[in-house]
């Protein structure tokens, strides 16, 4: 397994695997994100991308049916959207309705369409859907009052090319402690706030909507309190049942959770540089489930 | 946020410590308001409340107030009157409360400021170099009590308008105000102990320094203002090397300056406000000017950041209003989208709704530079298909892509490459 070292001269805040596991997308406070060929032990450099005038916080690629196509969203306000056509890299489209930094993007489930979700420090979230004919629509709501850290879409529950009206889900996470569950309806355009969870005591960092499609549906939030909450429910009932991952806080603030795509195993990053991954048990109980060696 | 919300007062404010901080004010002194009352009030206001143009809350006052603090408990408000009282307030379920009051200084009070170490510690100063340090919990539970003197000053000290605690000793403060000399007085010791004075390079002359105030995390180091409109300086002080600057901030002012706040989150954030009715964002160690505020309509004299909510920061001006504002308001398409429109305008639609245009002039950013508070430096780590996680290497200049042994699921020799 490759180890990139020095890939940017500047702090890099977030490194994404395509779906095929061939091409690493990585960005950073330099304000680049470059795009990496991995091939068992050795790796390449086929691109760097520049355009953002501000430390670039997320990359995010979208699913292969639209392309190689990648999201970016940076502390100047603007989500930037890539794509490679022949082997050529080139910015495609804008999306700069947010007045701050956007902290975090994410391509919808493919079955939605190319739809993005971007939180910003402006206290907005918006869904913004790239048509063919390349409008875009964007659907811009309020969503926490100081501003929003991270944002995260659920799994989408429908067969493929099932009829779609299934509601769209998203979470959100903001620095005004809370977690907010909302639901996007694509025909009226609109997002309404369906629940409001209460339980971090200081800036929520990260949300993770778990992508396995399970009786329960599990959403992992991460906090500058050195806490990680498990939120679930089955889809008949309507209260979320909460359960701390682990009563003792964790030695640092946790930045990020992030859910495997199968086996529901949640990777926890924390600001001591150290990965932990975590199972839930026969009783409902989260244990650790192995250790990343640095 | 863009414009979180204006309050229409001609009032000095002070901040509560917490997530979603609110906002104390309290009319401000020597000005005189549109009805010509000379009503006093001490008022609480919400960010959330849905109508921004009532008070939570709302006290009168027998005089106005040239400052307001609020400790970092949130449980008393101080306020420096200007007939001289110093007087202390609470707030139980978000309502206003007298405490005491205490008939102190011979003049006017002129400022109050909570010791940021121990929230029972506050000092207040006026007119004559009086400067008073009080302790709260004798203090509240005795109507008679006298306030201490920090000891004697190297010369004599004419009004104080500025005073400011050390971020990291509970027994150093600085002060300032119409002389040319900022002080640092030392408790323990019981005088001032260190004289900090500036001649400018231009004039010879000593330029007046007014506006103090402490680095959120290195004790010796502090930032003083010019108050006065020929070369308004920001200065940054080493007090190991009293008699020459660290850092001179610059042309960012073309008047006086009024107030200053160093970003208790992020040492490399320090707002400054003056006469020029500007209010503008430094990178107080680099020197560099960040960010320029739309200009208010009267002097800017009060600017301070949320201390637990620093991408907010409010700022008081002598045109009847109160901001409170993110650090960054950048252009969006809508803004461009509305301009647009705006410039197909009739002449006529144009004048008839221009005075009551909400002016959303943007900031300009000078240089983009992200607070210290975004900045998470992780692993980040990131599922991907067949098992492999992607983690940002300990330096943060590096990727790892490795598959974890995960105990109970065994390796499936046909997915392995």
């Amino acid at each position: 397994m490759p180890t990139i070292t020095n890939a940017h001269n500047d702090l890099i805040h977030d490194a994404v695997l395509d779906y095929y596991g061939k091409r690493l997308a990585t960005c950073s406070s330099d304000k680049t994100i470059k795009i990496f060929e991995v091939e068992g032990e050795n790796h390449k450099l086929v691109e760097t991308l520049s355009g953002h005038e501000g430390p670039i916080w997320r990359v995010d690629w979208a699913h292969p049916k639209f392309g190689t196509i990648l999201a970016s969203c940076s502390y100047d306000g603007k989500v930037l959207i890539w794509k490679e056509e022949n082997g050529k890299w080139a910015q495609i489209a804008v999306h700069a309705v947010h007045s701050a930094s956007v902290n975090s993007v994410q391509w919808a489930p493919h079955e939605y369409g190319a739809l993005i979700l971007a939180a910003s420090s402006d206290g907005k979230v918006s869904v913004v859907e790239f048509k063919d004919n390349g409008t875009t629509a964007p659907v811009v709501i309020e969503a926490h009052a100081i501003g929003v850290n991270a944002a995260s879409w659920a799994p989408s529950v429908m067969p493929e090319g099932g009829v779609s009206n299934q509601t769209r889900r998203f979470v959100t996470g903001g620095a005004d402690n809370l977690v907010k569950v909302w639901k996007y309806n694509s025909e009226s355009q609109s997002v309404t706030l369906e629940d409001t969870l209460e339980g971090h005591t200081d800036w929520v960092r990260d949300v993770a909507w778990s992508p396995s499609v399970l009786l329960r549906c599990y959403i992992a939030t991460v906090s500058q309190d050195r806490t990680c909450i498990i939120w679930s429910k089955e889809e008949k009932d309507d209260k979320w049942t909460k359960t701390l991952l682990q009563n003792e806080k964790f030695p640092d603030v946790l930045w990020r959770a992030s859910w495997s795509l199968s086996g529901n195993i949640l990777a926890l990053s924390g600001g001591d540089n150290k990965v932990t991954l975590w199972k839930e048990d026969l009783e409902g109980k989260w244990e650790p489930a192995g250790e990343v060696q640095e | 946020m863009v414009k979180l919300a204006e309050y229409s007062r001609t009032a000095t404010f002070a901040w509560s410590h917490g997530k979603i901080p609110s906002l104390v004010t309290g009319t401000a002194s020597g000005t005189v308001d549109a009805n010509f009352s000379s009503e006093s009030s001490l008022e609480l206001w919400s960010l959330l409340s849905a109508d921004a143009s009532k008070p939570d809350a709302s006290l009168a006052v027998d005089a106005k107030f040239n400052d307001l603090d609020w400790s970092q408990d949130n449980k008393i408000l101080a306020g420096a009157l200007d007939n001289g009282a110093v007087e202390l307030f609470s707030n139980p379920k978000d309502s206003l409360k007298f405490e005491a009051s205490f008939r102190s200084h011979s003049k006017s009070a002129k400022t109050v400021r909570f010791n940021a170490k121990q929230c029972n510690i506050l000092a207040s100063s006026g007119t004559q170099g009086e400067i008073f340090i009080w302790d709260l919990n004798t203090c509240l539970k005795n109507p008679d009590y006298k306030p201490l003197t920090p000891g004697s000053s190297m010369n004599s000290i004419d009004e104080i308008t500025s005073l400011a605690w050390n971020q990291c000793l509970a027994h150093v403060f600085a002060s300032a105000g119409s002389s040319a000399y900022a002080s640092i007085w030392d408790l323990k010791a019981k005088k001032e102990v260190i004289h900090l004075s500036y001649s400018s390079p231009e004039t010879g002359l000593k330029s007046q320094l007014s506006v103090v105030e402490w680095h959120p995390k290195n004790s010796t180091r502090v930032a003083t203002a010019t108050g006065s409109d020929t070369d308004p300086l920001i200065l940054v002080w080493d007090l190991r090397n009293a008699n020459t600057p660290l850092q001179t901030l610059s042309k960012g002012h073309s008047k006086g300056i009024l107030s200053l706040d160093w970003c208790s989150e992020d040492e490399n954030l320090l707002l400054s406000s003056g006469r020029d009715n500007t209010i503008v964002l430094w990178n107080p160690e680099s020197g560099e000017e960040l960010t320029q505020y739309p200009t208010r309509g009267n002097w800017c004299f009060k600017t301070k950041f949320a201390p637990d909510a620093p991408d907010l920061f409010a700022s008081a001006s002598f045109d009847n209003k109160i901001q409170v504002q993110t650090l960054q308001n950048l252009v969006t398409t809508l803004d461009q989208e509305q301009s647009v429109t705006k410039q197909q305008e009739s002449e006529t639609d144009f004048w008839n709704h221009v005075s009551q245009e909400e002016s959303d002039v943007k900031p300009t950013v000078l240089r983009m530079q992200a607070p210290s508070w975004y900045e998470n430096k992780s692993p980040a780590a990131h599922w991907a298909f067949g098992g492999k996680l992607v983690c940002i290497t300990a330096n943060g200049l590096g990727v790892s892509i490795t598959k974890p042994k995960l105990p109970g699921l065994e390796d499936n020799a046909l997915l392995d490459e």
